[in-house]
């Protein structure tokens, strides 16, 4: 404010014409204070003649009448203007608006097209001034209108930084722009190459966070986020629109290269042509036979490419199809895998050792015995799970293989094919070694097939070996994870009652505090009153002893 | 609180006009033989009376009136400025006066109505400069609306200051001592005083409300031809309806202008001169 105030002096630019219309003695003008020539000029506001003349409501003129001119510097402010809003003598307002007038503290830059009603004033010495006036406010409006912009004006780069720093990419947007490209793109779209993802995404498992194929390709995960934490999400608009329509044609397509490439979905995808690599697997696993295609195709070639070539999430699909391909699993033989996948999924380390396990295993098949071996080495439930659920895989994989055997020679339970193949070897291991027997699911069973023990194939005996060795540790490892579980729910419990606890002495602390604070508010206001009768008492004693004109003028001056 | 008004409370005024000049408001209004004669202007009370008789005749002269109207008018000068004097050397008021000044009047084609305050102890005030603002700030361009405003101006203060020495003279007849007595009467006797303390008070601004600019702004009407004939028809007619024609004048005078139509005792084909 107080830069504005000195316009009028600051263009001294001709001497001559500032002298009268610009006084260049208006720059004693201050805000905040009230000058000596204020003082001289309107003595009655200070000798403290009247209660309604005081240098406080001097001021409020004074300051009003400026600031109204100010609001629009080029039109003449008359004193018509101003009177309607001050409470006041007309005539006194009338004065103190001629002072601030003729001191150029208004209408400095004002057109000049009033300036012959000072005519009115019949004195030769005015009318002299008068006619210079005439001349020059186009001079001090030249000089003045740097200055003209108000405050007000000022603001706009402000709110141009504002705005530059709230949209830092966006820096020569106007508003709507901003926001049409903020609300635009309401589907999903990458976190990493802000494109659109049509296809399908991967999401971020610990946040909101997506990103697109590409990108999850490329390995740009974005900061701090690694492979294992995204899950692949198809388009849920893909499957309801372009998804959804396949034409014969192309499903034909599908299933020849499918049957052709087997896994392999880039290849697929691409022979296709027309669909996507995410359709094509939507589409293939709606078809009712869909998975027994893509089964047929692991065994007659792709199996062990299978294990290699596939990126984690989308083996967890085609593990479980697998599993539902290949085997009829029930019971407590399917309840383990389940649980293993769901373990393998929930954490971090489940994809990489699992398809590890299933790698060795099939291609070296062999040395059984060492792999056994090395299973029952590991430790940590999480590895033996993995291991045993990759095992019973790939021995139901080659289902027909011990089914065959059995029909051979187990003729009395011919009828008990059906019964889940995992439990059923582990049954028939448990005949020829008779070792831990820890597990009671098959119990009964053990006691109706004790003679038929030499029957048997030494290849199957030691196949359902492995698979007991296999089922035990998968039990135990359910065990462990179980008990793991509990104690994993015991400690959590344990937290959270703590943190509750923590909690009910913070709130008991703020209650306190509140208290306390409450105690202390009352007192203040105690005080306060206190200080305001006091006060009253002083200001009654003042008036009383009439001294109370000098408290304005200190306030004030 | 009365406390501010003891704290500035001065000697007693004297009466006189509570303006610069101490020029009174004289209003003419005589009718001889169907001719009326209306005029209104201001007379300094410290010129000597011979003066009034060579204004008159002078008057009578220029516009061509019968002689009889001669001594009327004198006569009439000379009973309001014997009126004025009455109350010379009377104490008129102490302590603050600031009253509202309502401008509610019609000259020839121009309709003002107006509000402001005016101070009673301010004796630098100038109505006729004043007007002259007035007239210039609103673009306002016949010459006789400016006279006519000072006038009205002058008149009402003329008015107050007489009620002010009427009770002045009855506080001091019932004044028995108290303290604080002089802002309570005047008051009183005001009748349209303002509280200074609500106004200039230490809690409340200076400033109006916005909402109270609408009051306190001049509002200047141009009144076409047909307009001021039925407005000069209309007061004509009352005139010679009521024979207590300076009641008549005293109370149409004061009478708010509510619409174009309500009567104005003002008619504007007499010379204003000051």
């Amino acid at each position: 404010m107080e830069t504005t105030t000195h316009d009028p002096t600051s263009k001294p630019d001709e001497p001559e014409l500032d002298l009268y219309t610009i006084p260049s003695h208006s720059s004693w003008f201050l805000w905040d204070e009230i000058h000596e020539t204020e003082k001289l000029a309107l003595r009655e506001f200070f000798d403290g003649s009247s209660f309604s003349r005081t240098p406080k409501i001097y001021k409020e003129y004074r300051d009003f009448i400026i600031n109204k001119y100010r609001e629009e510097p080029s039109r003449r402010l008359s004193f018509t203007d101003v009177r309607k809003s001050l409470v006041g003598d007309v005539s006194l307002l009338h004065k103190v608006f001629r002072f601030l007038d003729e001191r150029g503290l208004i209408n400095f830059s004002a057109p000049s097209g009033n300036n012959t009603s000072l005519v009115v004033v019949e004195d030769g010495e005015d009318r002299s001034r008068i006619k210079i006036e005439g001349v020059v406010p186009n001079a001090v409006r030249v000089g003045a209108s740097p200055n003209s912009p108000k405050p007000i004006s000022v603001p706009p780069n402000v709110v141009d930084n504002a705005v530059l720093n709230g949209f830092k990419f966006l820096p020569l947007a106007s508003y709507s722009d901003v926001f049409g490209d903020l609300v635009k793109p309401k589907g999903l779209i990458c976190g990493n190459c802000g494109g659109i993802c049509d296809s399908g995404h991967y999401k971020y498992t610990k946040g909101e966070f997506i990103i697109c194929i590409n990108c999850f390709k490329n390995q740009n995960y974005g900061e701090n986020r690694s492979m294992d934490e995204f899950k692949l999400n198809e388009c849920a608009e893909n499957k309801g629109s372009d998804g959804a329509i396949w034409t014969e044609a192309e499903t034909l397509l599908l299933l020849e290269s499918v049957l052709k490439h087997g896994d392999d979905w880039e290849l697929v995808a691409q022979n296709v042509q027309t669909k996507s690599k995410v359709d094509c697997i939507l589409k293939l696993i709606e078809l009712p036979f869909g998975e027994l295609v893509l089964g047929s195709a692991h065994k007659y070639g792709n199996y062990g490419g299978l294990n290699g070539s596939m990126n984690g999430t989308k083996q967890v699909q085609l593990s479980s199809s697998e599993h539902h391909e290949a085997i009829r699993l029930e019971g407590q033989c399917h309840e383990q895998i389940n649980e293993m996948e769901e373990n393998g999924d929930t954490v971090d380390q489940g994809h990489p050792s699992k398809r590890q396990r299933i790698a060795s295993l099939s291609d070296a098949g062999s040395s059984l015995m060492k792999q056994v071996a090395r299973i029952s080495t590991m430790v940590g439930s999480q590895t033996t799970a993995a291991a045993a659920e990759a095992a019973v895989t790939a021995l139901c994989d080659e289902n027909s293989f011990p089914r065959e055997i059995f029909d051979v020679e187990e003729d009395h339970i011919s009828n008990g094919f059906s019964p889940p193949t995992a439990s059923y070897e582990a049954e028939r291991v448990f005949k020829n070694e008779e070792s831990k027997t820890k597990e009671g699911l098959t119990q009964s069973e053990t006691a109706n097939t004790p003679h038929k023990r030499d029957d048997i194939p030494l290849t199957l005996q030691i196949r359902a070996s492995i698979a007991t060795a296999l089922g035990a540790a998968a039990a135990r490892a359910k065990l462990l994870a179980e008990q793991e579980d509990r104690e994993v729910e015991n400690l959590v419990a344990i937290i959270i009652e703590t943190q509750m606890k923590k909690l009910h002495q913070k709130i008991k602390h703020f209650e306190d505090l509140e208290l306390i604070m409450e105690k202390e508010y009352a007192e203040m206001e105690e005080l306060k009153d206190c200080l305001l009768a006091e006060r009253i008492g002083v200001l009654q004693k003042a008036i009383n002893a009439g001294i109370s004109r000098w408290r304005d003028h200190s306030v004030k001056s | 609180m009365k406390a501010p008004a003891s704290t500035f409370s001065k000697a007693p005024v004297k009466f006189r006009m509570p303006t610069a000049d101490n020029l009174v408001p004289i209003r003419l209004d005589i009718e001889i033989d169907g001719q009326r004669f209306k005029d209104a202007f201001t007379w300094n009370p410290s010129d000597p009376d011979s003066e009034v008789a060579v204004f008159a005749k002078r008057t009578v002269k220029d516009l061509k009136l019968p002689p009889a109207f001669i001594t009327q008018i004198a006569s009439s000068i000379q009973s309001q400025l014997a009126e004025f004097r009455s109350f010379e050397g009377q104490d008129m008021y102490t302590g603050e006066k600031i009253v509202p000044i309502k401008l509610d009047l019609r000259v020839n084609h121009t309709l003002i109505k107006d509000q402001f305050l005016w101070d009673l102890n301010n004796f630098e005030s100038d109505p006729e400069e004043f007007a002259r603002t007035f007239c210039r700030d609103l673009g306002i361009e016949d010459p006789e609306v400016g006279p006519a405003v000072a006038f009205a101006i002058r008149e009402q203060l003329f008015e107050v200051a007489t009620q002010s020495v009427a009770s002045a003279r009855e506080s001091r007849l019932s004044k028995k001592g108290r303290r604080g007595f002089e802002y309570v009467p005047a008051s009183k006797a005001g009748g349209a005083v303002l509280d200074l303390v609500k106004l200039f008070g230490h809690k409340s601004s200076v400033v109006r409300k916005r909402k109270e600019w609408e009051v306190y702004e001049p509002i200047v009407d141009h009144l076409s031809n047909e307009e001021v004939d039925a407005l000069e028809a209309r007061e004509e007619r009352n005139f010679r309806f009521n024979p207590n024609r300076s009641l008549l004048r005293a109370v149409l005078f004061r009478l708010p202008l509510l619409h174009i139509l309500i009567l104005r005792c003002k008619k504007s084909d007499g010379i204003i001169t000051f």
